[in-house]
């Protein structure tokens, strides 16, 4: 390869990784997890902290899954992990319900605001419910 | 005087001036006269919201009581809510929309996964970390599954009934904007006193 073919590749990948982690960050910002999480936990000092955990994750795991690496690491390091994803992911779902105005329509149209919490609940369970579905029989399925 | 926000009457109601609005005055006596005025009729087209304008209370008292003088704070509106015999949202319904909820957020997070290629993305996570392939890494989608449930709780703010903390869920401030636009709205375009302004033009 040239060396213009080399920046140019350079560029077009900085590039490329610039779009897509503006596109996150902008996703994450507009979804409010993280703030809603420093409400939860009362650590809002540390939302700087939180600022590059959220980078460093994005960084080391675009890293990692282009690579291909292997840790080696015993199995059973995976069930916090899928914990934890677990978590982040309902919370980013919960976030969509809000930003999509879903409850407060319900609640008034249905004339069912006594029972929001209920509501919530099947919806909770739907997920968990689906997820499970999904993974264990689902996927088999195919 | 001060116009209260938003008061929930019961149908052919009088409202008097001592429902929609709190009110001081030296003169304990007069005070209880004009608490008792009259403001509107509930009348059965009214349907259920009435919206009270300051003037019209103003006007009602002064009518009356030639000589007073009265000085307003706060809304300059009052909202009167009508309240009908409470209709009991069945069982049924509810049941409905609970199971409607259900098999549709289950359905939601299947397309997401397949939307994703969660699948795939799983299986080379497993990979990644501990070296072996695998077809179904159940091990980290279980737990996976579970934490999905406990996210969306987290979020909320709700175990079940009981508050993680003291702050209000974004459930309930997402819930009390929809409240003040509705009120914002119907202040608007209920109230006779501006639309009346409206039709001048």
């Amino acid at each position: 390869m040239t060396t213009i073919e080399v920046a140019f590749v350079a560029i077009v990948g900085f590039a490329g990784g610039l779009a897509a982690g503006t596109g996150f960050v902008a996703f994450l910002v507009v979804l409010g997890v993280i703030p809603r999480l420093t409400q939860l936990t009362k650590t809002m000092k540390w939302i700087h902290a939180y600022e590059w955990s959220a980078v460093a994750g994005a960084v080391i795991g675009g890293w990692m899954s282009l690579r291909s690496s292997v840790l080696g690491a015993s199995k059973y390091w995976l069930l916090p992990l899928g914990m934890f994803s677990g978590v982040f992911i309902g919370m980013l779902a919960a976030a969509l319900t809000e930003v999509l105005n879903v409850w407060p329509i319900l609640a008034k149209r249905m004339g069912m605001a006594d029972k929001v919490i209920l509501l919530l609940m099947a919806i909770v369970f739907g997920k968990v419910f689906g997820a499970l579905f999904y993974w264990i029989y689902f996927v088999e399925g195919k | 005087m001060k116009l209260r926000h938003r008061v929930q009457v019961k149908p052919h109601e009088m409202v008097v001036v001592g429902d929609v609005a709190q009110m001081i005055a030296t003169d304990d006596q007069l005070l209880e006269k004009i608490k008792q005025l009259p403001v509107y009729q509930i009348q059965p087209h009214d349907k259920n919201i009435v919206i009270i304008d300051v003037m019209h209370v103003i006007d009602t008292i002064v009518r009356s009581e030639k000589t007073v003088d009265v000085q307003t704070i706060g809304p300059a509106q009052t909202i009167v809510e009508v309240v009908y015999e409470k209709k009991r949202v069945s069982f049924l319904s509810f049941l409905f929309v609970w199971l409607l909820l259900f098999i549709g957020s289950a359905l939601a997070i299947m397309n997401f996964h397949e939307d994703v290629s969660m699948k795939e993305m799983h299986q080379h996570l497993y990979t990644m970390i501990t070296g072996e392939k695998t077809e179904k890494p159940l091990l980290f989608q279980i737990p996976y599954s579970f934490g999905l449930g406990i996210g969306m709780i987290l979020y909320f703010n709700h175990l079940f009934r009981k508050r993680l903390n003291e702050e209000p869920s974004p459930l309930e401030v997402e819930m009390f904007n929809y409240q003040q636009s509705l009120d914002q709205y119907v202040i608007l375009h209920e109230n006779k006193e501006s639309m009346k302004r409206i039709d001048d033009d």
